[in-house]
């Protein structure tokens, strides 16, 4: 968990925008992603205009990949002032609206869309981060953060994936914070609590961008000091590999911590053969002590 | 196990002279830019290539640290000394280990004055381990050690354990001598068939029965060059090490609370005001009454942090992020592939950093065939343990674990 | 008895003038709020403002910016929690400062504080679009001899470095206009010597060559910017064509196209100082340098320079061990000098230079007006990278600089600050000694006696005290 409460010279964004056509809010009216997309640049751009050294990076999470929306790879557009706003956000407008019409237009025509595979758009952020990290000059203090703003709902399969970046993250100090358009995200929730971000599950679409600037602006250091909204009590209950279903008491092997909510003879997954005669007893501590 | 003779290379002068200025040739240009970065990414990545290990681990580990603190502590040729230096690392060491095997046990065992003390008991608590290290950095250090007497202790405390469990022992040993009561030989042979593994880190120099103890339990035997060796030999015992033929399996009974009581449970006190609970973990100390925590399916006993074992009843309580901590081992990312660069991508598919000239390597991943940078490449293999281009495209990002 | 307040102030006898160098905050404080208000106007002046304002400042108004009416003082101390009272208090004075918020009350009588309207209009039109371009540069065709950021560093540098060159006064480089010389004297940072009126540098003038460039430039153009009315400029519109080129982008070229005549002046003062390039006078565009991108980032607080940074451009070069020695990797003669100010020369290389931090060396900058604080800042701010990275076994440093070094640093100056100045009046001359203890104690107890001698029946009491402890010897003295 970032609980370094010193304030930083600078801090990395990185936005995942989920852009899945198959999230309920955009089949049922299709214009909304347009408002939404518009409510996640102003925030980027907001973000940018909080100091002249942060940073900035946007991924699209489509059904067929994910790809960076901003910056673009290789040499930046260029782009020319047209009214009063600053280059920079002009650039960061224009860059993230011409890449998402070219990551829309490349998916594939004859595939049904998916879920949206957020946890690979993580890995994603992840290794732009360490990369932002590696080549930031020596004794800059920076802090990073990593924003989903999705409709989509979460699904066990990617549960190993979500898990390795979720303790990446921690490990690495960075925040994950999650804004839900639409249902609640129990596995994506976890993720903003094991990394110490925050969740929120936005009750309208209408003001997006006020939920995005009040919530999620701030960083780390200074969220502390303002009154937002609190983490909430999180799930952790494991899902069994059998039937995937939440236990609260079940059997894990003892050679590669799969779950089971039965006991079986041999593990599934590492094929060890356990030694028969039932789960092992369990020995209170105490009377372990004695022995 | 290889004897001392077999090794051709067993020291540095019976090695053949190294040019080591020879490997170092101008390109086309007169410049060794290119090379320099070449051998730079080189050193990084031998440190990855050796992790990947087998996939069979012992995931739930009881390790018993034994911290030197004889007389031979005091020298200063690390700094500031050689015990406040593995203090130090030492609590770098337990808050790694506990990231790593997050339901593993741990023991810190001082070795004084000839005698073998426990510090902290076999427990999977962190808070308390850190706090008991931190304790002991104004501890006296006086007299020898005793090797045989910290191996007898080590059987005493690791013999009853159950099967399925893997015991090891760690020894951080920097005085050249040992003083013990009887045969250490006999201990030795004990430890050998009770399947505990022994590891030693020496801070001095090589001492004989330090290497066989290592060799004849299966453990690893180092002798620290410097600070930064000594932090590096530490932390590679934070990885479990490759599980043991002696060991059983067992299916495990756990359980996972739910942070709230549940509230279908039709409990006769339910309904009523919530009722005092007392943390199980802070009972001694008398503190934690009232407020959040996790209560035992089982028997309900009330505990402020995951993971533990009830008192009560006995039962491992854990939450499901402590056992997907240990997924990355068991479902490793395959090793990318190292080919040259010949222009076939612009840019790292992780990080969006442009290829240049200095990049003479890069990788691809053999599913997904997207391009990666060394430095990805890296941060893949030792943290992230998810390939992005795998985890982002439809058809690959479920990795079902392997038949074989 | 006899009182007599032999002791007087000078709280320093060397008072070393500081070298006040205000950031843009402090700058437009002290500004009338009719000039800020016309500031405002400017969307790049909004924009700069904002990213000064205290942290918690700019999340009030971020959250203020799309709400039309005024919101209710209580509610936005609401917004930050409890332990935080005092950051919020500041926050809210600095807004208020700076005019960027007014009060304003709310039907029902409640205070309420609301944005200046152009403040707000203006942000939004920097953050989300609409108003005018800021300059005319759509229309502009590419440029044909383009140059690249490589070049601009190096360009910067040298007119800059041209700029210093001239202070300390080295032959090797053509002069500078009068104009610069004009704001070199008004800023006090060089002065007419009484001979033969020539420029010399001042005791600023030292001080101010150990700043980092953003903070030189800053402050220069401060100074300008005062000078700028005497010559018909107007202040407000120079500040914001100032942001303006902070705020654009390296390595582009922007036209001149529909500025007025005093802003190509101002342009033709700032070619010279490296804050853009132009290729000819009347080339119709002009590329803004590094220094010019800079100034909006002078707020640093004494960390290692970061912004002059980029190929060509120096970073840290200075290794400072614990041995006292310091090793300069520099080539530039003006490097040398100033080290040369607090260190003795030992070696030379073409390009290396050695030195050793001697008492002698630092007295003598001492002597010469220099703090430790301001020759620890400059070590510390030119620091080479590797003393960035420097880590022993796991153990991080908290310091970059050597501690010992620091400390002894340190140590020479308080040598030379062995005394502490107090009023104080003096009490002597008691016709006996228990008078003498009476009025000792009783001063002793008041907590106000700075100096006392038994044997000599003196003692000595602040002087703010003087008239409470003299009533006390009155009263004493008739009882007894």
């Amino acid at each position: 968990m970032a609980d370094d409460e010193q304030p930083s010279d600078s801090s990395l964004l990185v936005i995942i925008v989920d852009t899945n056509p198959n999230q309920r809010y955009i089949t049922e009216d299709p214009k909304v992603l347009t408002g939404c997309l518009d409510a996640v640049i102003a925030f980027a751009n907001s973000h940018l205009m909080q100091k002249s050294r942060n940073q900035l990076a946007v991924i699209g999470c489509h059904f067929h990949k994910s790809e960076y929306l901003y910056p673009s790879p290789g040499k930046p557009l260029d782009v020319r002032q047209i009214d009063g706003q600053y280059e920079l956000f002009t650039l960061v407008e224009k860059t993230i609206k011409m890449r998402l019409v070219n990551l829309v237009k490349s998916q594939p025509l004859d595939e049904k869309p998916g879920e949206s595979l957020l946890a690979g758009a993580l890995a994603m952020a992840l290794c732009f981060i360490a990369r932002m990290r590696r080549e930031a000059t020596p004794g800059l203090k920076t802090s990073s953060r990593i924003l989903i703003v999705t409709g989509s709902s979460d699904t066990a399969a990617q549960y190993i994936n979500y898990m390795n970046v979720f303790f990446t993250a921690q490990k690495q100090q960075v925040l994950i914070d999650v804004c839900s358009l639409d249902k609640h995200l129990s596995l994506l929730q976890q993720g903003c609590d094991i990394t110490g971000g925050l969740y929120l599950k936005v009750p309208s679409l209408e003001g997006l961008l006020q939920y995005l600037l009040w919530v999620f602006l701030p960083e780390a250091s200074e969220r502390t000091k303002l009154v937002l909204p609190g983490r909430g009590r999180v799930d952790y209950r494991a899902a069994c590999f059998c039937h995937r279903e939440l236990l609260t008491i079940g059997y894990v092997c003892s050679v590669c911590l799969s779950v089971f909510c039965k006991f079986s003879p041999i593990c599934t997954t590492c094929h060890t053969v356990f030694k028969i005669g039932g789960p092992l007893p369990i020995k209170p501590k105490k009377k372990r002590m004695k022995v | 196990m290889a004897d001392d003779e077999q090794d051709p290379k067993e020291y540095r002068w019976e090695t053949g002279y190294e040019k080591t200025w020879e490997a170092i040739k101008e390109d086309e240009d007169g410049l060794v830019e290119g090379l320099v970065a070449q051998f730079a990414q080189k050193a990084a990545r031998k440190t990855i290539a050796q992790k990947r290990g087998p996939v069979r681990l012992g995931m739930m580990r009881h390790l018993l640290v034994a911290v030197d603190c004889s007389e031979a502590m005091n020298s200063q040729d690390l700094k500031p000394s050689r015990f406040i230096c593995t203090l130090k690392l030492l609590e770098k060491f337990v808050e790694e280990f506990f990231d790593q095997n997050p339901l593993s046990q741990l023991s810190i065992i001082a070795m004084k004055n000839k005698r073998a003390e426990k510090i902290t008991e076999l427990s999977g608590n962190v808070r308390k381990h850190i706090k008991s290290v931190q304790g002991l950095t104004n501890m006296a250090l006086t007299g020898e050690p005793s090797l045989q007497n910290t191996l007898e202790l080590a059987g005493r405390v690791l013999r009853p354990l159950p099967g399925h469990a893997s015991r090891e022992l760690l020894v951080l040993f920097a005085s050249l001598t040992s003083c013990d009561p009887g045969d250490i030989n006999t201990s030795i042979q004990a430890l050998k068939t009770d399947g505990i593994r022994c590891s030693v880190i020496g801070l001095a120099a090589e001492v004989r029965i330090c290497k066989k103890l290592c060799q004849d339990t299966g453990g690893e035997y180092n002798v620290v060059l410097d600070d930064v060796h000594y932090r590096s030999l530490l932390l590679e015992h934070t990885s479990p090490p490759p599980r043991a033929r002696s060991l059983d399996a067992g299916l495990v009974k756990m359980g996972f609370p739910h942070s709230a009581p549940p509230t279908t449970q039709s409990d006769a006190s339910a309904n009523a005001d919530p009722p005092i609970t007392v943390c199980m973990c802070h009972l001694e100390e008398g503190e934690g009454v009232g407020g959040e925590g996790h209560f035992c399916p089982q028997c309900r006993s009330k505990y402020c942090s995951l993971p533990a074992q009830c008192r009560t009843c006995g039962l491992t309580l854990a939450s499901a992020p402590h056992l997907a901590r240990s997924y990355h081992h068991l479902f490793p990312v395959e090793p990318y592939e190292e080919i040259p660069n010949d222009g076939q991508a612009q840019y790292c598919f992780g990080c969006l950093r442009s290829f240049t000239d200095l990049d003479k390597q890069i990788y691809q991943c053999k599913r997904c065939h997207s391009h990666y940078c060394w430095e990805c490449e890296g941060v893949v293999g030792t943290t992230l343990h998810v390939c992005p281009g795998c985890a982002s495209r439809p058809h690959l990002y479920q990795r079902l674990p392997d038949a074989s | 008895m006899s009182e007599s307040s032999s002791k007087s102030k000078s709280l320093n006898l060397n008072p070393a003038p500081t070298l006040q160098c205000k950031d843009l905050h402090e700058y437009l404080k002290s500004r009338s709020p009719q000039f800020l208000e016309t500031l405002y106007n400017y969307p790049t002046i909004c924009l700069a403002v904002y990213r000064e304002l205290p942290e918690l400042a700019r999340h009030f108004v971020i959250r203020l910016l799309f709400v039309e009416q005024p919101v209710p003082q209580a509610v936005v101390t609401s917004w930050v929690s409890q332990t935080y009272a005092r950051e919020q208090s500041k926050a809210c004075e600095a807004l208020s400062e700076l005019s960027v918020w007014q009060e304003a009350p709310i039907p029902g009588g409640m205070p309420g504080w609301m944005l200046s309207q152009s403040f707000k209009k203006n942000l939004k039109v920097a953050l989300l679009g609409g108003g005018r371009a800021w300059s005319m540069s759509m229309s502009l065709e590419p440029d044909g001899r383009a140059r690249d950021v490589s070049f601009l560093d190096a360009y910067a540098l040298e007119r800059w470095e041209c700029v210093l060159h001239y202070m300390v006064g080295s032959a090797q480089t053509e002069g500078i206009s009068a104009d610069a010389v004009r704001i070199l004297l008004h800023a006090g940072l060089m002065t007419r010597d009484a001979e033969d009126g020539s420029a010399v540098i001042t005791r600023a003038g030292f001080q101010f060559l150990l700043l980092s460039t953003a903070k030189q430039v800053w402050l220069f153009l401060q100074h300008y910017l005062q000078t700028a009315e005497r010559r018909s400029l107007s202040a407000a519109e120079c500040l914001a064509f100032l942001y303006q080129l902070s705020f654009s982008t390296l390595g582009k070229d922007y036209s001149t196209e529909g500025m007025s005549n005093n802003m190509l002046v101002f342009l033709q003062h700032l070619r010279e100082f490296g804050l853009v390039y132009q290729r000819k006078r009347k080339a119709g565009r002009f590329y803004p340098t590094r220094l010019a991108l800079n100034i909006a980032n002078v707020r640093g607080d004494g960390g290692p320079e970061f912004s002059l940074q980029g190929a060509g451009a120096p970073s840290g070069y200075i290794i400072v061990e614990t041995n006292y020695r310091v090793y300069a990797y520099t080539q530039t003669t003006l490097q040398v000098a100033l080290l040369g100010l607090f260190t003795e020369l030992v070696y030379r290389f073409p390009n290396l230079v050695v030195g050793v931090v001697t008492r002698e060396s630092v007295r003598q900058a001492l002597r010469g007006g220099i703090t430790a604080d301001q020759i620890l800042h400059y070590l510390h701010q030119h620091a080479h990278p590797q003393m960035l990275k420097s880590e022993t076994g796991g153990i991080r440093s908290t310091s970059l600089l050597p501690p010992t070094v620091v400390d002894q640093i340190r140590l020479w100056e308080d040598e030379r600050n062995r005394f502490t100045y107090t009023e104080g009046v003096v009490y002597n001359q008691f016709l006996s000694q228990a008078d003498f203890v009476v009025l000792r104690d009783y001063a002793k107890q008041q907590g106000v006696l700075t100096w006392q001698s038994e044997r000599a029946r003196t003692m000595v009491v602040t002087r703010a005290s003087h008239d409470d402890v003299k009533k006390f010897w009155k009263r004493y003295s008739k009882t007894s």
